[in-house]
């Protein structure tokens, strides 16, 4: 390996650390710049798109992709594969609605839904990490069995939330003049990004999708990185979930069965590789909104719906591409 | 490591008998031999929308009563597995099939077969396709008139709070019933003089996607004046567009099926009218006429089940109160 | 179009070239790697291809073997210009290379292995009994007992140094008329590197085929090659010149890294002299048993292990907490030590360098100064990213005379060489209680291996018991307090101390040539 641009540099600790930070983030600025330039193209056809009323509901049907892209972001990041996450949606939904219906408070109905969350992650973790079976293997049967029990814990019928004041978790306001949900990503979006840059686990998670033999040996403890992001996955996916529940009321055995997809494709349009490694959380949350921005593009220009796939998959290649080319220019 | 590689065996080994003793649970209550009593084979095209659980629940009770077996099987929306279930059901050695077809189009081969053995079959939901004769009953909703008359209400709601411009939040178009719907509605639209500005159809069939797709539609399209929805979660996903927006009262919803959902935001004056369609009913009738036919008793072949409409006036007389009895069972929720 | 009018060398006149770049150029970015390099290669020769790290070599070979294109100048194959059907065709027909790092399919057999690339078309049934005849003959070239046992054996099973046998018999049994090897016998004994240059030889000779070989080892390059081409700074500092024609001295300084010191091993501190600390006593003291010779080592000395990788490998594996072997009994500080995982290993005062530095040495996606803290972090149980961690990395890319843009850039912007060095400075000023290197000098050029060699010799004076496994018997003998010599089967044969080190006693111990 002789092709190394070893230019002297008299103190590259101090050099570096702006320009790392840009080009570290290079492809979410791409991705940004993007999401940009499709919201005033599409401005252009439809002026009601460029205001406040339609970026809030942007914001607001993002929100749980976000919660849930970050936790999947993780797995990724090791280079494994969460594939259970909207099953565990569509459980935790439903087992929050049942516990409220059962009389109990929205708080430990909450409780109940994160624990789920938690359980479910953790036996993804378990069977990737202390049985080593292969993660697309363990998280496509957590998939199946969370969603069918999402059927079975209600006989599968959907559970209105009849507790007027469950909406303010979602929709209330902790700050003034912010919403909850937003305030939710918000906090996700720092804590995340301060643990994978300035916790030492953060760099941990790097490390082991980066080079798991190497990790290892360096005696950093891959077993418990894997078995935490599954964990952390799992209860994110149940947060997003509670979420959507307050937000509509309603807990429905499908709800997340369209999400498992968008949640992956989010990450990989953030920026992050399938073979583990890279992302960043950032990232993650520019993905969702990308895919949320198509989506209600598509809505508001009047595309049939039977294109909006196609739609979707054609931007996301340009997002791929140009997170490529931007990558290749160094 | 070796002390490593025998832990993971180990607990290979345990979560693999756990798996067994768990599923083997769950299996042998349904494993258990049948007595001589007549079977009804119940086949859902899927059971992800409540819709074929409520007619699986009609099967079910009607069967019960009438002293007979029920099973109970989903085809994926899949026609292979619909064909599969229906071989299944037959080597189980059940005396009639009621099903809920994945599509019209994939019931000739079905009903060939069974034409063959002498096995009774019943429709619900979703009739066989146009020209086939080979059956016991259709027991349908009828899609196209409901269409026409939910167009009609959705048009005089719309007129009534100030304008021609509706919207509408579809099935998805791939579903028979929904075009019949969608057809039937443009034709009262457009013979009322109403402006159908926006199509938007579901994928997953969810609230969540459906505020979305009603919020879309409120952002692209401000000045419509009512919404017309083609299921219960269409309804709640505009409702609840509505109710963030303030709008509610100042643009009109109206939907097809009714749900417990639904019928609460009837009463609080959230949805002004409702189609209610009789899932339930559909699996009673349906059952009752395969069993005419198995016990020699004349039987209907085509039975269109009306769609009627209730209001927040009319939802509690006594007529409205019973059909709604035939939509959903009492475990969805309150009537 | 006419290959043979058109595309022909008429230049070369009667010397017809297997291989032959001109004024080759190439630039990553604002860096100019190749600046106008030429390279031959005739039939009938071995042809030592010579460089210092960051000269360019990896990058030419990368362009001779087709993964790199060049920027400019002309490359032709048996006369053919590459930019021509006629000359990909020649380059793909006639040219096998052995990469230094090892092109195999882990989850393939040997068989399989061998004979896939022979196919040219997916469409082709594979011939079960066909491949597992040529991977016999191919392995019969290097090594009769190896040939002998199953080919079925998954390629995953086999340790490095099979590995490497296999890709050199593959490249050799493969037909081709250039054969270009980028340090073949990192991996190897003394006797199978030996029976690879009598291949090499009787294949030059009756073949008439060309050799590149790429070695850093001199005695080898005078062993086997013919003429030579040493590149410095992306031209040839001297091409095709008869290996006779030069010195040692002579083609070290042309390779331009260590113009200070031609001896890599006369500039490294002399080993610190005995201890006056009675081993058995002695509280920190490294203890091995169970082995055959018992075996004692203080802080602040270091143990050689040396021969074929089976015994030094098991002893590793256990002392940095991957694998325990039946027998093997490790006292160290006064207590058995029994690490469960590496983790443990390292938590507990274990450092680990790896052989393997692309798998389980370097994390690739991570900056440079990721890669110099990791062990820190462990060691001292760091929970945050430290604000000063870019100032430490930094001044041990100073210490280590590292020439790096930055800190934040990724590993693989240096050169090879440079990142063996990286990752062996994870643990300067750690002061681990013990340090494990795995060959760490393999496939460097002289003037980092003097790098190297201080860099372990610091970590010795500062207090760390270091083992060092090598296949390089002369650095061993250079540095090391105590040899622990392997036999090829794993069993440990001797324990040579300082006063009886000597080349013939290590040979005798492991059955390898010197």
């Amino acid at each position: 390996m002789d092709r190394a641009p070893e230019t002297a540099a008299s103190a590259p600790a101090r050099t570096g650390a702006l320009r790392h930070i840009v080009s570290s983030y290079r492809s979410e600025i791409a991705i940004a710049l993007a999401i940009v330039v499709l919201e005033l193209a599409l401005g252009i056809f439809v002026p009601n798109a460029l205001t406040m009323g339609n970026f809030s509901d942007i914001a607001q049907a993002t929100a749980p992709l976000i919660i849930m892209a970050i936790g999947v972001l993780l797995v990724v990041m090791t280079g494994g594969i969460d594939l259970s996450v909207g099953s565990v949606f569509s459980l935790v939904g439903m087992v929050t609605g049942l516990v409220m219906d059962s009389g109990f408070s929205s708080t430990i109905a909450t409780i109940c839904g994160l624990v789920v969350g938690v359980v479910f992650g953790a036996i993804n973790g378990f069977l990737v990490t202390f049985v080593g079976l292969a993660p697309f293997v363990v998280t496509l049967i957590t998939y199946a069995v969370a969603g069918s029990l999402a059927f079975i814990v209600t006989n599968g019928h959907s559970l209105p939330i009849n507790d007027q004041g469950y909406w303010l978790l979602n929709g209330g306001h902790i700050i003034p003049g912010m919403p909850n949900f937003v305030l939710f990503c918000i906090i996700l979006l720092i804590v995340v990004e301060f643990l994978l840059r300035r916790v030492v686990f953060g760099r941990w998670i790097y490390a082991v999708g980066s080079s798991p033999g190497a990790a290892r040996l360096l005696g950093i403890p891959v077993h418990l990185v894997r078995f935490s992001v599954y964990v952390i996955s799992g209860l994110l996916a149940a947060f997003a979930s509670v979420l959507t529940v307050s937000y509509i009321s309603n807990a429905e055995g499908t709800a997340g069965a369209a999400m498992m997809l968008q949640a992956i494709a989010a990450v990989v349009i953030g920026g992050a590789s399938l073979f583990g490694g890279t992302g960043s959380a950032i990232g993650a949350l520019l993905g969702a909104l990308m895919i949320t921005v198509i989506q209600n593009g598509v809505n508001l220009i009047g595309v049939n719906s039977f294109w909006q796939g196609s739609v979707t998959g054609l931007v996301i290649l340009i997002a791929v591409l140009i997170d490529r080319v931007s990558k290749a220019r160094r | 490591m070796a002390y490593f590689m025998s832990l993971r065996r180990l607990l290979a080994a345990a979560t693999a008998v756990a798996c067994v003793a768990v599923t083997a649970g769950t299996l042998a209550p349904a494993a258990r031999a049948t007595d001589k009593k007549m079977t009804v084979a119940y086949v859902a095209p899927s059971l992800d929308i409540s819709y074929w659980q409520w007619v699986a629940y009609g099967v079910q009770t009607e069967a019960a009563k009438l002293g007979m077996n029920y099973v109970g099987m989903t085809s994926e929306n899949s026609p292979g597995t619909q064909m599969n279930n229906i071989h299944t059901a037959l080597v189980r050695g059940v005396n009639a099939i009621v099903i809920g077809p994945v599509s019209s189009s994939s019931t000739p081969p079905v009903l060939r077969l069974l034409a063959q053995r002498h096995v009774p079959i019943a429709f619900t939901g979703i009739g066989p396709q146009p020209g086939q004769t080979d059956y016991t009953s259709a027991v349908t909703a009828n899609n196209y008139e409901t269409g026409k008359a939910e167009g009609t209400f959705v048009c005089n709601l719309a007129k009534a709070l100030g304008g021609n411009k509706v919207g509408m939040l579809s099935l998805p178009q791939d579903r028979e019933n929904a075009q019949k719907y969608l057809k039937g509605a443009k034709e009262s639209f457009a013979a009322d003089g109403c402006d159908l500005v926006q199509v938007l159809q579901t994928h997953g069939l969810t609230v969540n996607e459906a505020v979305q797709e009603a919020n879309d539609l409120l952002t692209g399209h401000p000045d419509i004046k009512a919404i017309y929805g083609m299921y219960d979660e269409a309804a709640t996903g505009a409702v609840k567009a509505l109710q963030t927006r303030g709008l509610i009262g100042k643009i009109g919803v109206a939907t097809a099926d009714g749900s417990p959902e639904t019928i609460k935001e009837l009463r609080q004056g959230e949805i002004q009218g409702l189609f209610l369609q009789e899932a339930v009913g559909q699996g009673i009738d349906a059952t009752q006429q395969v069993y005419n036919a198995l016990t020699g008793k004349p039987v209907t072949k085509d039975i269109p089940l009306a769609e009627p409409l209730v209001t927040k006036e009319t939802i509690d007389s006594p007529q409205a109160q019973a059909t709604i009895k035939r939509v959903y069972p009492p475990s969805a929720g309150a009537f | 179009m006419d290959p043979t009018s058109s595309g022909q060398d008429s230049s070369e006149g009667a010397t017809a070239f297997l291989l032959n770049a001109r004024g080759i150029t190439k630039s990553f970015g604002v860096t100019r790697v190749l600046r106008g390099m030429d390279f031959a290669v005739a039939a009938g020769e071995v042809h030592a291809f010579l460089g210092g790290n960051g000269a360019g070599k990896s990058t030419l070979l990368k362009i001779v073997a087709g993964i790199l294109d060049a920027d400019g100048g002309t490359l032709r194959y048996k006369g053919f210009d590459v930019d021509d059907a006629a000359g990909r065709m020649a380059r793909d027909q006639s040219l096998a290379v052995v990469h230094q790092e090892l092109a195999v399919i882990p989850h393939l057999s040997i068989a399989e292995n061998i004979a896939l690339p022979r196919y040219r078309h997916g469409s082709s049934l594979f011939n079960r009994a066909a491949a597992q005849r040529a991977a016999v003959d191919a392995l019969s070239l290097i090594d009769k007992d190896f040939a002998a046992q199953s080919t079925d054996r998954l390629v995953a099973t086999l340790s490095l140094h099979e590995r490497q046998m296999m890709e050199i018999a593959r490249a050799l049994h493969s037909g081709a008329e250039i054969l270009l090897l980028d340090e073949p016998t990192t991996n190897l004994t003394g006797q199978e590197a030996e029976r690879l240059f009598t291949v090499l030889r009787r294949l030059v000779a009756d073949a008439r085929i060309g050799v590149v070989f790429v070695s850093h080892r001199m005695q080898e390059i005078r062993q086997v090659a013919d003429v030579c081409t040493i590149i410095r700074d992306g031209q040839s500092a001297v091409h095709r010149q008869p290996v006779q024609s030069l010195s040692d001295a002579e083609i070290i300084d042309m390779m331009g890294q260590s113009i200070a010191a031609h001896d890599a091993l006369a500039a490294a501190p002399a080993p610190s002299g005995a201890p006056s600390l009675d081993l058995r006593v002695s509280a920190e003291a490294l203890s091995i048993s169970g082995l055959g010779p018992e075996v004692a080592v203080g802080p602040g000395q270091i143990l050689g292990l040396a021969g074929a990788p089976a015994g030094p490998q098991a002893l590793i594996d256990q002392l940095i907490g991957e694998k325990r072997r039946a027998g093997i009994e490790i006292i160290h500080g006064g207590r058995p030590r029994i690490d469960r995982t590496p983790h443990e290993a390292v938590t507990r005062g274990v450092g680990f360098v790896s052989g393997d530095r692309a798998n389980r040495g370097i994390l690739s996606t991570l900056p440079i100064i990721d890669n110099m803290v990791a062990s820190r972090r462990i060691a001292e149980r760091r929970r945050l990213v430290r604000a000063d961690e870019a100032r430490e990395a930094a001044g041990l890319l100073a210490a280590l005379r590292i020439k790096a843009r930055s800190v934040w850039d990724l590993p693989s912007t240096l050169s090879g060489g440079t990142q063996q060095k990286l990752i062996i400075a994870r643990w300067l000023n750690l002061r681990p209680q013990m340090l494990v290197l795995e060959e760490p000098t393999r496939g460097v050029d002289v003037g980092t291996k003097r790098d190297i060699y201080t860099l372990i010799r610091a970590m010795a004076e500062a207090g760390t018991t270091i083992v060092w496994w090598s296949t390089e018997q002369t650095e061993l003998l250079e540095l090391c307090d105590r040899i622990l010599a392997f036999a090829p089967d794993g069993r440990a044969t001797a324990l040579l101390d300082r006063a009886s080190l000597d080349e013939e006693a290590l040979a005798a111990a492991t059955g390898l040539a010197a």
